[in-house]
């Protein structure tokens, strides 16, 4: 056995168990755990834009929020004033996170290191401040509230959002798709030009890459996947608010994906998991939970830089008869 | 007939500040193997980075093989034919060697594609691995570059250059910190390469310059010193002491 | 009207004289470790937090001037220890655990202190006529007090062994070690001491603003637009850059709303970043 071969083994199984659970959870009288799962699915999305940027090209964004806000606007907006069906919103706000991203990223990527980590955090914050200004139009701090359209009809059947089933079959579906179309792109050329770039920009540059190029393209992409994120979770809320694009929750992301792991596939789903569980968890029991969150992240960053996926795959390749 | 050389640089310099590191180089390279040589602070490895695009320079042209290069980046000129190994070596560490082989190779044929499989590019595979071969590193292709020995990392550079099949080679002090006999190996490799490619070299070690090269380029304080074959420029009393004096000095240094 | 101005005016030179102290901080523990210090408007906040509990059991605004510092330090040298020296050849990781540090900070003033904003009364009540209005006077000694700070830090930076030791391991590191300067002891003093300015500015501000354990995430996009605006590791640029910030946004507020006034220097911001080539961009910073 190969780690690879454990690895897509287990990735197999929590697939049937994510697939499973709207029928399985009810068996336990556990129901709500669908809208958390659901919710985890989309953190996990959105910690995943950080990753493919700071995992897989080397560029720390602290401004994914961004893509996430705008995602967001772009449904409510849709359904709310311009009375959009779900495709097309969700077209909008994908689209609109993406067109962001490609004007940001042309001034982005030119920075590396601090300077890039604080360019995105101040575009993030310009737009954040512009969000709360523009209240006729984003509802500013209290947000924008929409009744979500029906997702399809056929026939006398209507698929709803209203339908929990439902609704988390279809954040799954974008789930799915989206960590699959990661997979597909790390292991492309696109995906190695990418490694080059994080390892050795100045090597790269000597073999051909044009980095700044290389990095645009990760940016528009990542900010494609914040959209989608920020998208799924207005139809989640059936909201927009212009607080999902404080610094603060791009932050998150980043801390999601270092505690899971950075440059894995699923170590951000993992990280995103694992820290709205403790939230869920853990809130309930003890109001000052974060307390915990903020050590968990600082003992990962010093003790397991690699986070959970990372030493999950090292322990794996001790095993007795396990090839790395 | 006139031949177009294979680089030309036409009063390049290069300041940094009030220092002159390079300093109106006026200077034809190519066909066969050339090194370039001088005292530290030559200003060797800056001329490098300003033919290579890492750095811009002040003033001046570059041409290669009659273009003109002066405004293109790096990896323009990399796509042009042009490959460089770094005096401080510079591999990607956390991919194998395999891959780092791989990455320079695919530069050629569309190396952004985000459709395909990489471990499915038979062609890219097949020019890898021969690069590999060549310099004899095909046991060591699925450990990580970062765990390799230091000579070990001067070849897998000096592989990833070859993948990339360039026109032009420029090498910077490729048998640096290596064992006498891993700089055995590498001297009888850079005269294979030097059959089919153009390379320049910079190199401190006299006995290999004078052994490889067929034409000798000595750089003082910016500026070209002396420029001809290795028997004219050992007789070159300017030379001798303006650097071979004090080159020894150092050798001593290292050595003692 | 003018008078009206002249008084945001000076709120502006106020604010920014105490940004500056916070920044000034940000920006020796930017220079000196390469960390940029996402924590550091938090330590403000505690600085506020830990002014108000000294004035609530000991009545003295004075004892909480001479030992909140002294707690900021302490606090900067344990961060340093556990949470930064152990992964200072990784910047990034660096900027993610001072992440961690701000949550914990926060989370902790909010199981203590509460989560409801309070007031400290100014230790100098009463006001004085400037400009034709009447100018609250601990807003005037707030602004001294931060210039005298500064001022001192400026002095000891130039007149201290120890100073010299932190400009020559911000100027280069390598030349310092080879010097013998003792590297790695100068950035976790570093760290300490900008620890301790960011309190020293939560207890300064403390009285002229709320004391609310969300400050420190408000109060962090000014600092760091001063050390970008005023040049990474230019610490008199930092707070030249500070002042001039806080006195324009006081301005701009006035004259259309605080969020307009935070957009303006946003933009300024991105534009230094971008424009600015000197170590800015990648390239050129070799």
């Amino acid at each position: 056995m190969s780690v690879t071969a454990i690895n897509r083994t287990l990735t197999a199984v929590l697939l049937a168990v994510l697939v499973a659970a709207p029928w399985v959870l009810p068996m336990f009288e556990a129901e709500f755990w669908l809208a958390i799962t659901a919710e985890m699915l989309i953190w996990g999305l959105f910690a995943a834009s950080a990753n493919l940027l700071f995992g897989h090209v080397g560029l720390l964004s602290f401004g994914q929020a961004l893509y996430f806000g705008f995602g967001m606007y772009g449904v409510a907006i849709g359904v709310d004033r311009f009375g959009l069906g779900f495709w097309p919103a969700l077209g909008l706000g994908i689209a609109a996170a993406v067109a962001m991203a490609a004007v940001a990223g042309v001034f982005a990527v030119r920075l590396t290191w601090h300077y890039f980590a604080i360019i995105t955090v101040v575009f993030s914050l310009i737009f954040y401040f512009l969000a709360l200004r523009l209240k006729p139009l984003t509802g500013g701090d209290d947000g924008l509230s929409f009744a979500p359209p029906p997702v399809a009809r056929f026939g006398d059947v209507t698929l709803s959002l209203g339908d929990e089933t439902v609704q988390y079959l279809v954040i799954l579906a974008f789930a799915v798709a989206a960590f699959a179309f990661q997979a597909r792109l790390y292991a492309s050329p696109l995906g190695r030009a990418f490694a080059a770039v994080r390892e050795s920009e100045r090597k790269a540059a000597l073999l051909g890459i044009d980095v700044l190029k290389v990095r645009w393209i990760a940016f528009v992409i990542a900010g494609g996947l914040a959209g989608l994120a920020g998208a799924l979770f207005a139809f989640y809320g059936r909201y927009a608010s212009a607080t999902y694009m404080y610094y603060v929750v791009s932050g998150e992301a980043v801390i999601w994906t270092i505690v899971g792991g950075t440059g894995t596939l699923l170590g951000p789903g993992i990280g995103a998991a694992l820290l709205t569980l403790v939230r869920e968890e853990l809130s309930t029991v003890w109001e000052h939970y974060l307390l915990v969150v903020g050590a968990v992240v600082i003992l990962t960053v010093v003790f397991a830089p690699r986070g959970i996926a990372g030493a999950w795959n090292a322990a794996l390749a001790r095993l007795p008869g396990v090839r790395s | 007939m006139s031949v177009v050389p294979v680089l030309e640089l036409i009063d390049v310099s290069r300041r940094f500040g009030g220092l002159r590191a390079v300093d109106g180089v006026t200077l034809s390279l190519g066909r066969g193997i050339s090194a370039i040589i001088g005292p530290n602070g030559a200003g060797k490895t800056t001329l490098f980075n300003l033919i290579s695009g890492l750095l811009p320079p002040s003033a001046g042209r570059i041409q290669l093989h009659g273009q003109d290069i002066t405004h293109l980046k790096a990896h323009a000129r990399a796509r042009l034919g042009m490959a460089r190994t770094l005096q401080i070596k510079s591999v990607f560490p956390a991919l194998s060697v395999y891959e780092n082989v791989w990455i320079a190779a695919r530069q050629r044929y569309r190396p952004l594609d985000p459709f395909g499989l990489w471990r499915r590019d038979r062609a890219t595979a097949a020019e890898a691995e021969a690069a590999l071969e060549e310099v004899g590193l095909t046991g060591c292709a699925d450990m990580a570059a970062g765990s390799l020995s230091y000579g070990d990392v001067a070849r897998l550079e000096i592989a990833m250059a070859l993948a990339q099949r360039p026109s032009l080679l420029l090498l910077d002090e490729p048998v640096c910190g290596m064992s006498p006999a891993e700089t055995e190996q590498a001297v009888a490799l850079i005269r294979r390469i030097g059959e089919r490619t153009d390379v320049v070299i910079i190199e401190h070690d006299m006995e290999v310059v004078f052994g490889l090269a067929e034409r000798i380029v000595v750089l003082a304080q910016g500026r070209v010193l002396a420029d001809g074959p290795p028997a004219a420029i050992a007789a070159d009393p300017a030379v001798q002491e303006a650097y071979l004096g004090q080159g020894e000095d150092e050798e001593e240094a290292v050595h003692g | 009207m003018l008078a009206n101005l002249a008084t945001l005016a000076l709120n502006g030179l106020a604010w920014g004289l105490i940004v500056a102290l916070i920044a000034l901080g940000l920006s020796i523990i930017f220079g000196l470790l390469d960390v940029i210090n996402v924590a550091h408007g938090d330590l403000f906040m505690v600085g506020g937090v830990l002014a108000w509990t000294a004035v609530e059991t000991t009545g003295s605004f004075a004892a909480a001037l001479v030992v909140v510092p002294l707690l900021g330090m302490a606090l900067g040298l344990a961060t340093e220890r556990f949470a930064i020296r152990p992964i200072l050849r990784n910047p990034a990781l660096t900027i993610v655990s001072t992440f961690g540090l701000s949550l914990i900070l926060q989370e902790a003033v909010r199981a203590t202190f509460g989560p409801a904003p309070r007031r400290l009364m100014a230790p100098l009540p009463g006001t004085l006529p400037v400009f034709g209005t009447n100018y609250e006077i601990y807003r005037l000694a707030a602004a001294v007090a931060a210039a005298l700070a500064l001022a001192a830090f400026f002095l000891f930076q130039q007149r201290t062994r120890f100073g010299t030791w932190m400009r020559a391991v911000r100027h280069d590191r390598e030349t310092a070690l080879t010097l013998g300067i003792p590297v790695a002891r100068v950035q976790l003093l570093t760290f300490a001491l900008g620890a301790a300015l960011a309190l020293l500015g939560g207890v300064i501000a403390a009285p002229i603003t709320t004391v609310d354990f969300r400050a420190g995430v408000e109060i962090l996009p000014a600092c760091f637009m001063a050390v970008v605006i005023g040049g990474l590791g230019n610490l008199p640029g930092t707070a030249a850059a500070a002042v001039l910030l806080a006195v324009t946004e006081g301005v701009v507020s006035g004259l259309s709303d605080p969020t307009a006034a935070r957009i303006t220097s946003l933009c300024l911001m991105s534009a230094v970043l971008l424009l600015r080539p000197q170590g800015l961009f990648a390239g050129a910073a070799r």
